[in-house]
């Protein structure tokens, strides 16, 4: 199943960079450095839904003691440190020669930079404890505080005058983008959801080992 | 505005490394 799930994202990888680059056209303000997009908006999502998973196996860990759902919550935050790491950089990159900047402390750019080091706190949190059960149920409470800050990242735009643009396909109605741009976009989407579905799957699995190995 | 391929290239090839990077690790550690 994982090895399957590896091919398969490794499949669409190659599938969202022949779209990214071979099949979406040039973008007509910003050129060629808009295909940027087909890698940083799709790390972006996969940073929110990994830490969506954070917040319902925190849950799951408080309410059941389930020791799966820990070790579901602690491969999804490391997946989505991971993740949020690539957001920040291409994006970053992305805003040097569009923005004329590499940072600024906008409210979007300053939510998800708080949301990295949540998490990375998280990380620290679960080493520091050795006593497994305490560390599962103190990062629990830290992942379910932490998730908090997804909605404040995806309305920042909103709430605030950012340098960072509305969003363009997460909000209600239609997509505000060309066809072939959106195809591409959702390629990758479905191609980032595979590599963290399957970064996942292996963590969790390297996690039981550890654990049976040291039970 | 110009094309800006530098930019494009660094961006793709930090995630490549980044990604690559925890993907090998990933296998390593399941494999010893």
């Amino acid at each position: 199943m994982s090895r399957l799930l590896g091919w398969l994202a490794a499949a669409g990888l190659v599938a969202g960079l022949v779209m990214g680059f071979g099949v979406a056209p040039r973008e007509v303000t910003q050129g060629n450095v808009q295909r940027i997009m087909y890698l940083h908006v799709p790390s972006v999502w996969v940073a929110y839904l990994a830490f969506a998973v954070v917040f319902v196996a925190s849950i799951a860990y408080l309410a059941k003691r389930a020791e799966a759902a820990d070790r579901i919550a602690c491969a999804s935050a490391e997946v989505g440190v991971l993740f949020t790491g690539v957001t920040i950089a291409s994006g970053s990159i992305w805003g040097k020669p569009t923005w004329g900047t590499w940072w600024t402390w906008d409210a979007r750019l300053t939510s998800v930079a708080i949301l990295f080091v949540m998490y990375l706190g998280y990380l620290l949190l679960r080493g520091m404890i050795e006593d497994r059960e305490r560390a599962a149920r103190y990062s629990a409470v830290l992942g379910i505080i932490a998730a908090l800050d997804l909605p404040l990242i995806h309305f920042s735009v909103y709430w605030w005058r950012t340098l960072h643009q509305p969003p363009s396909i997460m909000k209600p109605g239609a997509a505000t983008m060309p066809p072939m741009i959106l195809a591409a976009l959702l390629v990758n989407f479905v191609a980032f959801t595979l590599l963290y579905a399957y970064f996942v799957l292996a963590r969790v699995r390297l996690l039981r080992r550890e654990q049976e190995a040291m039970a | 505005m110009p094309d800006n391929w530098g930019f494009v290239l660094a961006a793709y090839g930090l995630a490549a490394i980044v990604l690559g990077a925890y993907w090998r690790r990933l296998v390593r550690r399941g494999q010893s």
